[in-house]
């Protein structure tokens, strides 16, 4: 047992330690560190640092970003990476060795970062006014200060923001209290590797001062459920990471032959991510589907977060049997398929839940919406007369099917925002490719430029 | 110290609470609305009140000045003398705000003894010392407080007016933006009024300081002219008062009062003895005997120890006004009073925690 650690804030002039502290508690009820909580003010004023920064030069910023990479893999301000993956792993409850692929999807997107970003960049647009000798598009930032209000879900997330840094804006991140591990040690390892205290900062702070980071910077990038969408969803400055309600569509006749993409799109990633599948529909039998994939999902072992074998994430124990009868409320006419109890009381004193599977009457039941942080999954009927409706709202669909109009109207589906076409789980990802569009879409716009001398009007 | 305010060194306690309830209630002397209540108070205030422990027994009130009529607040003792400036409002957080009644006696006394703790932090007397006072007028009694203390100290007193009432609703209602125009229609009014004035000390509520900070010819202007700002009427955390004194305005010296309309005044900042406390503790002693302060625990409503945090208790004992055992909505760590007053001083106030981001349950993040 370590003792409790004092994370302080990464403010524009350096670390910053404050007198009101928010405890991090690990699932199993253990202390593991006091993180200072910035007051409205501090915002406000580092915000203003950060405009006020110039951005380093692109070739910097990307080495800066490949040195940083390789710093997150070593012992960071005293903290081992092996420690730090523990703290992760007790703070989120996401598995032991699912938190140590997040370290190195995140050390990954941080090396390509810049190529990741210039696969997001419109065709016609040039990266830079220079690279172009006549008139044409230029690439260019919409604002200078992102603010990022982190999740706490899964490290992995935190991939995203990261591409910001490399189109140059200075960045604000607002920790979530419940796992600051990760992005500290980002904060301190870009540092280290060139970015200036004042070009990214680490502000973590109570829900009183969250709304101050958005209306002081100039763009954000906002994690949160339903609540967050409907108070940011309207902004044009504010893009609302939300639900991700993924769902797989088996629609090839052998429903029964695709339970490993199944299993592994409910539970990969840590079974606690919006890429995990939250809805399954079949056309076939979906009740045999059901009772067959609540079998297999009963094989995976019930075990301690820090467990070198665990898969399944694991929860305060008071959550978790929040979580279940939470579930149980919304049942109404679906069938947990599930044998006994969820809940199951771990000897650290936290408590795992173990995968739900709920059988649905039709494919429209709107408790198919429902995205619970465990492997929690509904499995309804379909059929082609259903249509693409019950498929909506979705942020990655893995559809088996062989039908190409159908895939042709889930890819044109504006609400579907990825669509995995057959045996790939959905929580698969990678650097370069789009996750709920490119970030760059919303931090980047092209802008005409047009040069005296120029080849062509 | 005497019940009729006379001044006199020490104060006999027993002799205080004797004579003031006494004076509340008695037949001749005491408000209808004390006399009207003493039926049911269950126990014999001029008997069993002896100590400031015993203003415990008395249930608290507060939430009657809601609808009671002001005449009913006056002591009778007072007769054809009573010389009463007006009503004043509470803010009005939780329902209908409550009234109470301001007398000029009182007015007199307190303000003079918040002026002498004002010699002792530092604030400066006389024809340099003009004041700008961003405070409420109008219902709420620190507005007209306030604009007492200039002349008492030889100033000329400058106003900006502003409306809490208005921002709550705004807030309340969704309206965020528009308390945003109206905080920075006052802090307009502010820097017109400072950029040709030579003011002296500057009287804001933290918010507004905090808004003052994000305008850097503002901030300039404050610590070249401004020798004391006064901060009151709203929070301030020890973090964002560390700030606002070591790199906002480094210049100038922050000093607090802590206060209620129900206590019908404030406290004043203990002044720092050299090296007596940390530097980011921010301790209020109280008007005492007359306005005392009590922390206790919220659920079981005994006083907490020494050091320790618990809701602010406030009670009011004078001539004017007896209002005990009010429980406010703030928390505190209790401190030791300075030696002689009643009560105890307190630390570090803050807001009663609110239940923000009570089990959210649904989605991943």
């Amino acid at each position: 047992m370590t003792a409790p650690v004092l994370l302080d804030a990464l403010g524009a002039s350096g670390p910053y330690r404050t007198e009101r502290r928010h405890q991090v508690t690990g699932v199993d009820g253990s202390a593991l560190a006091e993180l200072s909580q910035v007051p409205r003010l501090y915002v406000v004023r580092t915000v203003a640092a950060l405009r006020r920064a110039e951005p380093l030069p692109a070739d910097a910023r990307e080495r800066a970003l490949r040195s940083a990479a390789e710093l997150f893999l070593g012992e960071v301000e005293g903290v081992t990476p092996a420690e730090h993956e523990r703290r992760v792993s007790l703070a989120t409850g996401v598995a032991l060795p699912v938190v140590r692929a997040a370290s190195r999807q995140l050390v990954r997107s941080a090396r390509l970062a810049a190529e990741s970003v210039a696969a997001a960049r419109p065709a016609g647009s040039v990266a830079d006014w220079r690279d172009r000798p006549g008139t044409g598009a230029v690439w260019a930032r919409r604002g200078e200060v992102l603010a990022v209000h982190a999740p706490g879900n899964h490290p992995a997330t935190h991939t995203e923001w990261i591409e910001a840094l490399a189109l140059g804006y200075r960045i604000a991140v607002r920790p979530s209290n419940r796992e600051p591990f990760t992005p500290h040690r980002l904060v301190a390892v870009l540092r280290q590797a060139g970015f200036g205290p004042d070009q990214v900062v680490l502000l973590p702070s109570g829900h009183d001062v969250a709304d101050e980071l958005v209306r002081t910077a100039d763009l954000s990038l906002v994690y949160g459920g339903d609540q967050a969408a409907e108070r940011y969803g309207a902004r044009a400055d504010v893009l609302v990471r939300g639900p991700g309600r993924s769902k797989v569509l088996l629609a090839d006749g052998r429903p029964l032959d695709h339970l490993d993409v199944l299993v592994d799109s409910v539970t990969g990633h840590g079974g606690t991510a919006c890429v995990n599948a939250t809805a399954v529909f079949v056309d076939g039998d979906a009740a045999e589907l059901a009772g067959r994939l609540a079998e297999r999902l009963d094989g995976i072992p019930v075990l301690e977060a820090l467990d070198e074998r665990a898969v399944l994430p694991v929860h305060p124990s008071r959550r978790a049997a929040d979580l279940e009868a939470y579930l149980h409320g919304k049942l109404g006419d679906a069938r947990l398929v599930t044998e006994s109890a969820l809940t199951v009381e771990l000897p650290s004193g936290a408590a795992a839940l173990r995968p739900a599977v709920m059988l649905l009457r039709t494919p429209q039941a709107a408790q198919a919406r429902i995205e619970l942080p465990f492997p929690c999954v509904w499995v309804a009927p379909w059929s082609p007369q259903d249509g693409t409706g019950p498929l909506r709202d979705t942020l990655t669909l893995t559809a088996i099917t062989e039908d190409e109009d159908l895939v042709t109207r889930l890819v044109a589906e504006p609400s579907i925002r990825n669509v995995h076409v057959g045996d790939h789980a959905t929580h698969l990802m990678a650097p370069g490719l789009p996750h709920d569009g490119h970030l760059a879409e919303f931090l980047m716009r092209s802008k005409t430029v047009m040069r005296t001398g120029a080849a062509s009007l | 110290m005497h019940w009729n305010w006379h001044e006199a060194p020490g104060l006999d306690e027993e002799e205080f609470f004797s004579n003031a309830m006494s004076w509340h209630f008695s037949p001749e002397t005491g408000s209808r609305f004390w006399l009207d209540r003493l039926e049911s108070l269950g126990f014999d205030p001029v008997r069993d009140v002896r100590t400031h422990a015993d203003l415990a027994l008395f249930p608290n009130l507060a939430n009657d000045l809601r609808d009671v009529p002001v005449e009913d607040l006056v002591p009778r003792g007072y007769g054809e003398s009573a010389d009463v400036i007006g009503a004043y409002d509470s803010g009005g957080t939780t329902g209908s705000p409550k009234r109470v009644v301001l007398q000029r006696d009182w007015m007199r006394h307190s303000l003079a003894w918040k002026s002498a703790r004002m010699d002792d932090l530092g604030f400066p007397r006389g024809a340099d010392a003009n004041w700008l006072t961003v405070a409420p007028s109008g219902p709420h009694i620190f507005g007209r407080l306030m604009a007492e203390l200039p002349a008492m100290r030889g100033g000329v007193a400058f106003t900006v007016d502003l409306d809490p009432r208005w921002v709550r609703r705004c807030l309340a209602e969704g309206r965020a933006e528009e308390a945003d125009r109206y905080a920075e229609h006052v802090v307009d009014q502010v820097e017109t009024v400072l950029a040709s004035q030579r003011i002296g000390v500057l009287v804001a509520t933290p918010p507004l300081l905090e808004r003052m900070a994000e305008r850097e010819s503002l901030v300039e202007t404050i610590n070249t002219k401004v020798s004391v700002i006064m901060w009151g009427g709203a929070h301030m955390d020890p973090d964002t008062r560390h700030l606002l004194r070591h790199e906002v305005f480094p210049d100038v010296a922050l000093r607090g009062q802590y206060g209620s309309t129900t206590i019908l005044g404030g406290s004043m900042e203990r002044p720092a003895g050299p090296g007596a406390e940390s530097s980011k503790a921010c301790v209020f002693d109280s008007f005492s005997p007359y306005t005392t302060f009590s922390v206790v625990d919220p659920h079981t409503r005994e006083e907490v120890a020494e050091g320790e945090r618990g809701q602010v208790v406030m009670h009011h004992v004078s001539k004017a006004m007896l209002l005990p055992n009010n429980l406010e909505r703030d928390t505190a760590t209790r401190v030791t009073a300075p030696a002689g007053s009643l009560g105890v001083s307190v630390a570090d106030v803050a807001p009663v925690a609110s239940f923000e981001n009570a089990t959210v349950i649904e989605g991943v993040y």
